[in-house]
Order: structure tokens, then C-alpha cells, then sequence
């Protein structure tokens, strides 16, 4: 049995004038959950698909399933899911996805008992003679989905799979995902919503401009990040409470949701004291919480804030 | 090998399945079949004869002779009813005021007007200068023309002998036309096709290479366009090569093209075959339809006329899917394939020139070019032999050629077909085939 599903070794792509991965390095134990994240633009998709052989890298190797050079030839062995959905409008659901289990390489006969699987274990059994164009959005990415896993893979590659999907549908999808992982298969998926990667990923790689800014264990880079992380919640005097968060000498950083905030606390500043300030102000605290840093608040940090904003070259990062 | 084979049987079931697929199968073959019953059925519902008035300025009794032929003209096919009723109106000097009054009534349909349908002027001049005047609502009908021409050439032309003193019977012997009769002879042995008959089918063929190369390459574009812009492109490419996903496509099309085209041949087949019981059918005479023969296929040309089909549609149908990879929406696509599009005419084009001198170094320069040659070939094959060296040179260069298109195709489609936004330069297109 391998070790790493995936290893990439310094790749790089560049497009005309301009670079979307820049010697990146990352690797993907076997089985697990591993996010790749980034704000929009980073370069997931691009390193997405030079995994997948769609794309060739610049420089650098990419290897599979523990050292075997990537290539097409290696897809029965890949489950992808990508950003852009596609599928043919007018071809009915379960031909649909035979087809694209025959494409894997599967045999007809068993992309189709595969298929009939599928659609039964996702509740859909009886949408296998309707048209693609026939159903409704959420459905056919559900379909997609099923498109993706259809032949089992034992690496399961998924850009963005949960954009544009209602929660139940979401709900099951991430079901499936978990399950796969505990079967011993590897998923990587991509996302730029940090709660999501959160609940579900044992590791995680945080890209920012085609390059790695943070990878591994979830926990380790939490830890790293350090405990002094306060999650706030409060119903009174916004504008006070604002005031003693902007106070430096006690906290270095806030992350404002809105309705929430979470606070890093500045050095040498201690957790009571803050809570003293806070409740000193009476702004009516409903939480008060010493926490491990979010991922959120880990990937603003290590991102910044006008990585999150990207130079708008995802059209350049499709080419 | 597998996956060309799965990509290829989803284009071609898909295509199949399509309502447009079915109704142009059975539309083409419902269309000939009328085209060849309908003249039929319309010529016998036409039993009433052609109301012709002649207006007779013409010395002598050449008038009553013409009046008499024209009144004995009988239809063809069995009911044998008269093609003419006939008026003669006796003009001497007043020719024109005669002629003015009856057009007057030519082509009226009225209650209690009887209206002529033609009006034919006779005048010693016009008798002699074998220019006959005729005013008619049929005038456009060349096979109207071409019937009352026959009956009054044969009468003017003993009329005239008579005059000139001639026995009309030696007269008539001396006179009769020459007509060659052709026959083809292809390598040392007799076809029984006539001339005519392997013009026929020399026009045919390069009509159905013209059409199918259009109509099927265009499909190829549609397809690869749908595959590109519904985005499945990407999910098919982590799988399949694209270079196997275009040949597949390709493959797949062509299926569908040669099942058409067997459909069809079938039932020209068919019709031809059958010709006199369908003829029955409609309740025609048989020999009605003998006008409608169709020459015999030899194999050795229905070979040639399958490898070149295949050859160019291979070549046709790759140039559109690198012209449709290339492209982000239809619109663009129908722009751009321009340049493929006026290669097929001027293959087509090509073969008009080539009629008349299907050996002659322009056709067999055509024959070697890969962009001509699939319509240049089997049209001069069908026309005249063509030398086994020289046959075979065409195919190997042909052949090359497709392999250069399909890969060039090949490798635009690779990068293309996962690109979107702008359309390529012919400069950046350089830089995809080399990569």
C-alpha cells in the first residue's frame, strides 16, 4: 500500500503573462480528507488539473498513488468533480452516467449496474430515464456527482463541490464524502469557504496567488496559530464594544462577523482582562469563549486581507 | 481503444435518436419517391387537351397539314388521349389584327369564354425561316415546347421537300438526324451504361459528397461546439484523451453519415428495382418510368466512391471540430469555419471542371491534392479509368493529407477545447499545434 496519494514537486504553470502556480509543493497522504484552499484566483483549479493530467505542469513532477507519474492513464483510479459542471443536456440520466463510467474505463455492463447503484443509494432511482435538461439545478449536480464517483476511485478530486447547493443536498454529498474517507479512499477537495473545510478536513493547504502559504494537519496548523483566540458575541453597544476591540494593547486583531467576532489577543493582554474591559463597557455579552484560532481567522491572517481579493485572472486560470 | 469506442456509440446513438436524423432519413427517400410518381400522377390528371388556335397567313394548304398533325398528337401512356384541340383560323393578310384578337382571349378563365391556351402563327415566312411563332400561357413548360417542336418539324420540314420538288419519302431518309450512340467501356470490357447514364451518375455521387462533407461536418462542429460550451469538455478530459474524444466524435458522426447514406442508396435501389410495379401502383405505364434510369453501381466504383468518402470525411469533419474547439458560442463557429466550408465548394466546384475532361492534367492534379481529391476522384473514376498507379498515388497522398489535418485538428482541439474566452490568433493557433 502507498503512502501519499499525492505528492506534487515544485509545480508551475504559467499562462500568457502571467504565472496561476509557482513551485508548489504539497502532499496528499492516502485516505482522509485533505482541503486545498485559497481565495478565488489562487490557483486551485490550475493545480487541480495538472494533477489530473488536463493540464501539464511547466516545471516540477506530479505523482500518484505513492510515486506513479501522473496520467490519463491513471483514471480509473480518480474521481473528479469539476468547478464548471457539465453535462449533456438532452441525454437521459442513467445513459448519462454510463457513459461517463464507460469513460473511466468501466465495462458497459458494469457502469450500468454502477449507475443503478448510485441513483437508488442517492434516492433518485426513478430520475434515470429523465433528461438532464429536464431537472432542476440542484439535481443535476447531484448527478455530476454521482458521475464523479461512480467508478469507485480511490482518489476523489472535487473542485468546489458544495457552491450552489441547497443544505439537504449539501447534507448528503458531504455524507458520501465522509464515507469514502473512512473507507480508506483519499479526497481532496477545494474551496475558498473556510467553515466548510473546517468541520470535514483532517488536513488542509492554504494557497494564495499560486503559491503555498500553509499546509498539513488541521490541528498542528490551529495549534500553531496558538490559543489566544477569544469568540465573541454580544447584543448591546456595538460602537463600544468596537472601541475596546480596537484597544492594541489588548487585542491584536479582530475578525468582525457581524453578529459574531473573534478576537486574537495582543501580547502580553490576558483573557480576563479583556473580559473585564468588555464587561466594564456593558455591552451585554452573550459569548465569551477562549478558542483555537479558526481557520477563518488563520487564513486571513496568513492570506491578508487583500489576498482575499485576487487579481481577477480566473478566466486566465480555466486557460 | 475502449474509450474511442464508448465516445463513439454515444455520438452516434444520440445522433440517431434525434428527431432531425429521423425525418431527413425518411423525408429524402419519401421525396424521390414522389418526385419520380408525382409527374407521373400529373400527367394523367392532365386529360384535357391544350386548346390551341393556329392562325393560318401561310400559302397553300400547310396550314390544314400542321392543323392535322397537331390534332392527331396523342398522349403517352395507355389512355392515349389527344394532346391538342385545335383551331384553325384562316389569315391571309391579316395575320396580326387576327393574332392580337385571340391573345385577347389566351389564358382567361372565365364563365362563357372559351380561352386558348396557345396561339401558333403561321406565315410563309415564318414556315420557310423554320421560326415559328407561338403565344401560349405554357410557354415556360420546356417539355410543352419540346413536343409541339417535334410534331411541327416533322410536318414543316415534308412540306418544305414537297415545295421543293423533292420526293418526300427520299427526302425524309436523307435528312434524318445522327445521333452517337455511347457507351462506356471500362477496362476492355462493354458496361451497357450509356453516355448519359454515367454522367448521371458522376453528378450524383459528387452532389451526395458535397452534401454529406457539409452536412456532417457541420454536425461534427455542432457536437464538439456542445461538448464545449455545456463545459463537459473538462469532466471528459480528466478521462479520455482528447485527441481519442475527437476521434471518437468524428467516428461517431461518420456512422450516422454512412447509415443515412445506406438508407438512401437502399431506396434508390429499391425505387429503381421496383420501378414497374410502383408504377402500377400509381396505376402509370412502365415505360413511363424508363426515363428514370438510374445507372448500375459497378463494386470497383462504389469501393472508390466509399474510401474517398471516408478519407474526406475524415479530413472535412476534423478541420470542424478544430474550428468549433476553437470557438466559445455556434455564432462564432459558423464565422469561422469559413475557410473549411469554401474548401468543400471549391471541391465541388472542381468536379464541374472535370466533366468534360475527366483525364486532363487539370483533373489529374485536383486528384492529388487532399482538399480536392475525395470529390475529384470518384467523379473521374466513374467517368473514365484512371490508372491503377495513378489511383493509388491519390489515396496515399490523400491519405497523408488526412493524417496531417486530423493531427494538426488533433492537437488545436487538445488545447482549445478547454479554453475559453478569446478566440486564437492564427499566431497563438501555431503555438498550440506546437506544443
Amino acid at each position: 500500500m502507498y503512502q501519499n496519494a499525492i505528492e506534487l514537486h515544485g509545480i508551475s504553470k504559467r499562462f500568457a503573462g502571467h504565472t496561476a502556480v509557482r513551485s508548489l509543493s504539497l502532499t496528499v497522504p492516502r485516505g482522509g480528507i485533505y482541503g486545498l484552499l485559497g481565495p478565488n484566483g489562487a490557483g486551485k483549479s490550475t493545480t487541480i488539473r495538472m494533477i489530473l493530467s488536463i493540464l501539464l505542469p511547466d516545471d516540477g513532477t506530479v505523482t500518484l498513488f505513492g510515486g506513479e507519474p501522473a496520467s490519463r492513464d491513471l483514471s480509473e483510479r480518480i474521481g473528479y468533480l469539476p468547478e464548471e459542471r457539465g453535462l449533456y443536456p438532452r441525454m437521459k440520466v442513467a445513459e448519462q452516467l454510463t457513459f461517463l463510467g464507460e469513460a473511466k474505463g468501466l465495462p458497459r455492463k458494469r457502469a450500468r449496474e454502477l449507475t443503478a447503484q448510485w441513483l437508488a443509494r442517492l434516492g433518485i432511482a426513478d430520475w434515470g430515464g429523465k433528461k438532464v435538461q429536464d431537472l432542476s439545478k440542484g439535481m443535476q449536480q447531484k448527478v455530476q456527482f454521482i458521475g464523479a464517483l461512480l467508478h469507485e476511485p480511490e482518489l476523489v478530486i472535487l473542485d468546489e463541490p458544495f457552491s450552489g447547493l441547497d443544505p439537504v443536498n449539501s447534507q448528503v454529498m458531504r455524507d458520501v464524502v465522509v464515507e469514502i474517507a473512512r473507507g480508506g479512499g483519499t479526497v481532496l477537495f477545494s474551496t475558498h469557504i473556510m467553515e466548510q473545510a473546517e468541520k470535514m478536513c483532517d488536513r488542509v493547504a492554504i494557497i494564495a496567488r499560486g503559491e503555498k502559504v500553509v499546509d498539513g494537519r488541521l490541528a498542528d496548523i490551529k495549534s500553531e496559530a496558538g490559543g489566544r483566540h477569544v469568540a465573541l458575541a454580544f447584543h448591546r453597544h456595538q460602537d463600544v464594544a468596537a472601541r475596546v476591540l480596537g484597544d492594541r494593547s489588548l487585542v491584536a486583531r479582530v475578525d468582525d462577523y457581524g453578529a459574531s467576532a473573534e478576537a486574537e489577543l495582543a501580547e502580553g493582554a490576558t483573557s480576563d482582562q479583556l473580559l473585564q474591559a468588555l464587561v466594564g463597557a456593558d455591552v451585554g455579552i452573550s459569548r465569551f469563549e477562549v478558542v483555537e484560532a479558526s481557520l477563518q481567522s488563520i487564513f486571513i491572517a496568513k492570506v491578508g486581507t487583500d489576498a482575499a481579493s485576487a487579481p481577477a485572472r480566473e478566466d486566465m486560470a480555466h486557460a | 481503444m475502449h474509450k474511442i469506442w464508448a465516445v463513439m456509440r454515444r455520438e452516434f446513438l444520440e445522433k440517431v435518436r434525434t428527431r432531425a436524423f429521423i425525418i431527413g432519413t425518411v423525408l429524402f427517400p419519401v421525396l424521390m419517391i414522389g418526385l419520380t410518381v408525382l409527374p407521373i400522377l400529373l400527367d394523367r390528371r392532365e386529360t384535357e387537351p391544350k386548346r390551341v388556335a393556329i392562325v393560318d397567313g401561310a400559302s397553300g394548304d400547310v396550314g390544314m397539314k400542321v392543323t392535322e398533325a397537331l390534332a392527331a398528337a396523342r398522349r403517352e401512356g395507355d389512355n392515349g388521349a389527344a394532346r391538342y384541340s385545335v383551331v384553325r383560323v384562316p389569315a391571309r393578310d391579316r395575320v396580326e389584327s387576327v393574332r392580337d384578337s385571340l391573345v385577347a382571349i389566351t389564358g382567361v378563365q372565365q364563365e362563357g369564354v372559351e380561352g386558348l391556351d396557345g396561339i401558333l402563327v403561321l406565315t410563309d415566312e415564318s414556315v420557310d425561316g423554320g421560326r415559328i411563332p407561338y403565344l401560349g400561357v405554357n410557354v415556360g413548360s420546356m417539355a410543352d415546347m419540346r413536343k409541339l417542336e417535334t410534331e411541327l418539324q416533322t410536318t414543316l420540314r415534308q412540306e418544305r421537300l414537297r415545295r421543293a420538288g423533292i420526293d418526300v419519302f427520299i427526302g425524309m431518309k436523307a435528312s434524318r438526324e445522327v445521333d452517337v450512340v455511347a457507351q462506356k467501356v471500362t477496362s476492355g470490357k462493354l458496361t451497357g451504361e450509356s453516355g448519359a447514364s454515367s454522367f448521371m451518375l458522376a453528378y450524383i455521387m459528387g452532389l451526395v459528397l458535397y452534401m454529406t462533407m457539409l452536412l456532417y461536418g457541420v454536425q461534427v462542429m455542432n457536437s464538439v461546439m456542445e461538448e464545449k460550451t455545456n463545459r463537459i469538455a473538462e469532466v471528459l478530459s480528466s478521462s479520455v484523451k482528447p485527441f481519442e474524444m475527437m476521434l471518437g466524435k468524428v467516428l461517431g458522426v461518420g456512422g450516422v453519415g454512412l447509415l443515412q447514406l445506406s438508407i438512401w442508396g437502399g431506396t434508390a435501389m429499391l425505387v429503381t428495382t421496383y420501378r414497374a410495379p410502383l408504377a402500377r401502383l400509381f396505376g402509370a405505364s412502365p415505360d413511363a418510368l424508363t426515363a428514370m434510369k438510374l445507372p448500375s453501381v459497378r463494386p470497383d466504383l462504389l469501393a472508390v466512391f466509399l474510401i474517398y468518402f471516408v478519407l474526406g470525411f475524415l479530413l472535412y469533419a476534423a478541420a470542424y471540430a478544430a474550428v468549433a474547439a476553437m470557438c466559445n458560442s455556434q455564432q462564432e463557429a459558423q464565422q469561422a469555419n469559413t475557410p473549411v466550408t469554401l474548401c468543400i465548394v471549391a471541391g465541388f466546384m472542381a468536379m464541374f471542371s472535370l466533366l468534360n475532361e475527366p483525364s486532363g492534367s487539370l483533373a489529374r492534379t485536383l486528384s492529388l491534392i487532399p482538399v480536392t481529391a475525395p470529390f475529384v476522384v470518384p467523379v473521374r473514376y466513374s467517368l473514365a479509368p484512371i490508372p491503377i498507379p495513378e489511383l493509388l498515388l491519390s489515396m496515399a497522398v490523400t491519405l497523408a493529407g488526412v493524417l496531417f489535418v486530423v493531427w494538426v485538428a488533433g492537437r488545436i482541439y487538445r488545447v482549445g477545447i478547454l479554453m475559453y474566452g478569446k478566440r486564437p490568433k492564427i499566431s497563438e493557433l501555431w503555438r498550440w499545434v506546437r506544443s
